[in-house]
Order: C-alpha cells, then structure tokens, then sequence
C-alpha cells in the first residue's frame, strides 16, 4: 500500500438500486503516478469518476483527495477529461479555457497566465483564436485535456483520451501525457487500449464487476500468466494441439481467437515447430506475455458479486 | 485554493452565451434580422397609404413580444440546454466548481441582455418611423421583463424535460408557440377575433403580454388599465419559472446518474 498517496480508495461500494456497480473497490493513485484503470464497459469506471468529482455519494468506502473526501472543495484538486469532447463549439481555444478559468475563481492574472502556458504546452498558438468546431479531432482532444487542466490540478483524470485518433495523433498525445507526468501531474487514465496503458502506466488496476481482479505494475501483472513465453497457433486441428498439450504438460488458452500455448521457457521457433510435428499447421509464432494477455487472464470467469 | 465568487460565476456564464451568440450568424440572424424585417413589413403594411407613426406605435409591442422575445427568450434557453448535453458540456460543468443556481441566473442574464438589445432595435426601428413609446418606460420594462421571465421559464421546461435533440424542441415549440402568437394578437389587433377565439385569448399568455406592452407603448395607459394583465403575468412567470427550476433540478439528477 503507497503511504501518502494523492487518491486513496477503499472497499467502496456504490448501488444503483438492486445493481450493485462497485464492490469493495479499493486502489490508490501515488503523486507523480499514471495509474491505469482497465475493465470492460460496465465495470464502474465512469460511477468511481462521477464519485471523484462528487457528482455521487458512494453507499459505503472511503475516498479522499489530497486526504479529504470528495467535497466542492476537491473540485479545485481534480481536472476531468471525459471521453466525449466536451468544448463549446463555437467558442476559440482561448476563449474556452478562459470561459473554465473563470468557473475555477481564478484572477484575471493567473487566468492569463494559464491560458497562456496551457496554449503553449499543447502547442496551441496556431489555433488559440480558432472556434474548437474547425480543429480536427486530435486538436480538439488536446483542447479537452487542457481545459481539464486550467485550475492546475493536483489529479488530472483521463477518460480514454485517445479513442478515434489516428495513429500519429496517438503518439503526439501520448508524449503529451508523459509531459505532464514529467511536469509533476498525477494521473488516473481509463482506457480500454491495453497498448496505451502499457507505454503510459507505471501501475495498472484491472476493474470488473465493480471490484479490482488484479493490480500491480506490468511486470507484476504479466506473472498473472504462467507462462515465459506464448506460441500463438493457426491450425485447423486444433484437437491435436490440444492433445499435444496435455502430452507435453503444457497449459492451452483461447486468448480471442488465438489458440495459444503457454511456454514456462523461452524456446526458439523450431523447438516449438518441433514440439508440434505431425500436425497440420497454418503459422506459428512466438511472442512474450503482453498486458492483453493478462486482462483476457484475469477477467475470465470471474465470479459475481 | 482561488476564491470562488457568485457573481463572477453568473456574468461567466452569460458572457459564454453572448459570446457564442455573437460568433453564430445564424442566431443573430434569426434574434436580430427577423424581428426587424417582421417590424417593417407589418408597419408597413398597416400604414398602408397613410403615416406610419400610428402604425408603428401599434405593432412595434406586439413584434417585440411575439417576433423577437418569443424566439430569443424561448428558444433560446431550450437550445443552450439541449446543446450542452449534447455537447457534454453540462456533465464539464457539473464537474467544475460552478453552482447551478449560478448557472440558471447566468443564462437568465443573458437572455435578459438579448431581450434589452432586441427592444432598443424594435423601438429604434419604430423610433424611424416616426413611432414612440407613448406610456411609462417603467411600466413597460416591467411587462417586458415578466414577459422575458414567462419565456425563460418555459424555456427551461422545454429544454430540461422534453428535448433531448435540438431537433426534438422546434416542433413542440412551433406546434404550440405559434398558434399562441397568432391568438395573442401578435401580428394583428386582438380586436378583430370573433368572441369565442377572443374567450380562448384571455388564457394565452402571449395576449396578456401582447395586450399590456401595446396598451402602455401606445395609448400611455396607466398600470390602472392594465392591472389584470399584470397580474396575470406575474402569476404566469412565477410558474413557469417554478416549473423551470424544477425541471432543471430534475435533469442535473439525471446528468449525474449518466
């Protein structure tokens, strides 16, 4: 357990008539942390989000920030990025900062002050007098993230902020993202990108059915499988592989569609062509054990609450 | 932490709504351009031959009620609360520090302010023409204000209750705003409706509206003659107003549970 963590959540529970959301949720986010919450829609991310910002009361649990629980107060510690962009069209980049700058009761000097360095650390220049309904996806998401920022938050939460981006609009975010680590933001990012959360996240939490299943830093969680090494295995008999498997004492899994064998070593692609001789096969290929693998791990038949 | 302060919440707000307003063409067409071309045209036409003084002092009330305040101060309210949920503003709101009585007034204040440039073209308009504001100012800033409260308020209603599309709002408007305009004596003296439509009359708003700022504007009538009216007014914006921030509260609940 972190010792002085910004967000501390404990066995929180919250209910929304007979269907129980969060179950004993319990994680912290450190200072200067990227922390991912991962878990299928559904889950409760979005009801923990709405909890932090004090739009809900939680039934049962502690939550605090900054060591205080969610208030009006906390509002000034915790800049939301919702996954929906949420701008006001027709108003410029400058103009929608300003306009949450004043929502803050922040003075007409800081208030420049921030809109000014937001503008250049998103490297907005070219389009601070621009209305936010012209700028293209990955300028808007920017927008976005800034406005969650203008009150210098302690926490900063990112609601999957890079879902429909293009692949180079993705990169630059990401860096972005990193920056503002580096610049001493703690963050809280939901994302169901597994790739994302593996370059962004020093730790990670793995949310269903409104509990954490697993939680650790990746090469923790990536012991969740037992395995050193995958083979991924095309073939059209796939009994046969299964067969071999038992044979061999090796474990099988479905990860999606991939049949995939779980090596307790490293192998070379002929010894694990040769463990499989005399069945018919499409291609196989080795890879070590990603974050993927861990989620489709630890969120299979998993019991309800 | 920055000190948090009311007033500056509410002046944010309005000034938000004024400024996209100024820099959306379409609205300030429709709140600007069409009042004033509607003011023309049935000054125009009621003059006919003669001056147009007299019929400029006679339909400048009624434009102002039905043409201009009805489409900004209705309208528009339904239209800022059915674009920010669309736009997922309002969950942005709900998460910033901003009180929603303050977010309320400040949309009052806005759509008080285009209700106070929309009655200076009006009147300048009819002011060219050689028409006047015969009556007490007072008076007829009272009217006009419980007339801009009734529309906020239905507004409000409208917006938080039954429009979850801009698209879902401009039926139940027209469907129902316009016949209440055509019956308010809007764009034709109330004088010339036979007696049962004149009996309907007398429970439309728009007519009280209609009635009161004409018989101030222009036949200087005393808050004596136009008391019934007022009161009817006063009665009618407190409800719709009560019937706004009900509805209003209602859909914050919801917002919170989405």
């Amino acid at each position: 357990m972190l010792e002085q963590p910004l967000l501390k959540i404990d066995k929180l529970r919250k209910s929304f008539g007979a269907r129980a959301v969060l179950h004993d949720l319990s994680f912290a986010v450190a200072t200067n942390e990227v922390y991912g919450l991962l878990g299928p829609n559904g889950a409760g991310k979005t009801t923990t989000i709405n909890i932090l910002g004090n739009l809900l009361a939680a039934d049962a649990g502690v939550v605090t920030i900054d060591a205080q629980p969610p208030s009006e107060a906390t509002k000034h510690f915790i800049g939301v990025a919702p996954q929906e962009i949420a701008l006001y069209e027709n108003l410029t980049c400058e103009q929608n900062l300003k306009f949450f700058a004043s929502l803050y009761g922040l003075d007409s000097a800081t208030r420049e002050r921030r809109v000014r360095d937001l503008i250049e650390q998103f490297h907005l220049q070219e389009y601070r007098h621009t209305a936010a309904a012209t700028l293209s996806g990955g300028w808007k998401r920017r927008l976005n993230i800034a406005v969650a920022l203008i009150h210098s938050p302690k926490l900063l939460v990112l609601d999957e902020p890079t879902v429909g981006l293009d692949v180079e609009a993705r990169h630059e975010l990401w860096e972005l993202i990193r920056a503002l680590q580096a610049s001493g933001v703690s963050i809280l990012l939901t994302t169901h990108d597994l790739d994302e959360a593996e370059r962004l996240c020093s730790r990670l939490g793995i949310l269903q059915s409104g509990s954490l299943v697993a939680e650790g830093t990746l090469e923790e969680l990536r012991k969740l499988v037992p395995a050193e090494e995958l083979a991924i295995i095309s073939t059209e008999d796939q009994d046969a592989v299964h067969r071999r498997a038992d044979t061999l004492q090796l474990a099988c899994r479905y990860y999606g569609k991939d049949l995939t064998l779980l090596l307790p070593r490293k192998h070379s692609l002929k010894e694990v062509v040769d463990m499989l001789d005399g069945i018919s096969l499409h291609s196989v290929s080795l890879q070590s054990v990603r974050l993927e693998q861990v989620y489709m791990e630890v969120t299979r038949e998993i019991p309800k609450p | 932490m920055p000190q948090q302060n009311y007033l500056n919440e509410i002046l944010a707000v309005a000034a938000r709504i004024l400024t996209e307003l100024r820099q959306t063409r379409r609205a300030l067409m429709m709140w600007a351009i069409f009042p004033a071309a509607m003011l023309l045209l049935f000054g125009l036409i009621y003059a006919g031959d003669g001056s147009t003084q007299r019929s400029f002092d006679a339909t400048a009330p009624g434009i102002l009620i039905g043409a201009a305040l009805f489409f900004s101060c209705l309208s528009g309210p339904v239209s800022t609360i059915v674009a920010e949920r669309e736009r997922r503003t309002l969950r942005r709101l709900l998460l910033s520090p901003l009180r929603a009585s303050a977010y309320f007034l400040g949309i009052v204040l806005a759509y008080l302010a285009i209700a106070l440039g929309q009655t200076l073209i009006v009147y300048g308009i009819a002011f060219f023409f050689g028409g006047k504001f015969h009556g007490s100012l007072l008076l007829g800033a009272v009217i006009v204000l419980l007339s801009v409260a009734s529309y906020v308020g239905l507004g409000f209603f409208f917006g938080a209750r039954l429009a979850r599309r801009t698209e879902d709002a401009t039926g139940p408007i027209a469907a129902v705003g316009v016949p209440l305009l055509v019956l308010g004596g809007t764009f034709f003296p109330t004088s010339i409706l036979p007696k049962y439509l004149l009996a309907v009359a007398y429970a439309d708003p728009v007519f009280h509206m209609n009635e009161a700022l004409r018989a101030v504007s222009a036949k200087a009538a005393p808050l004596a003659d136009v008391r019934l009216h007022v009161i009817f007014l006063f009665a009618f914006a407190i409800f719709t107003l009560m019937l706004g921030v009900n509805s209003y509260k209602k859909m914050l609940r919801q917002e919170k549970h989405a």
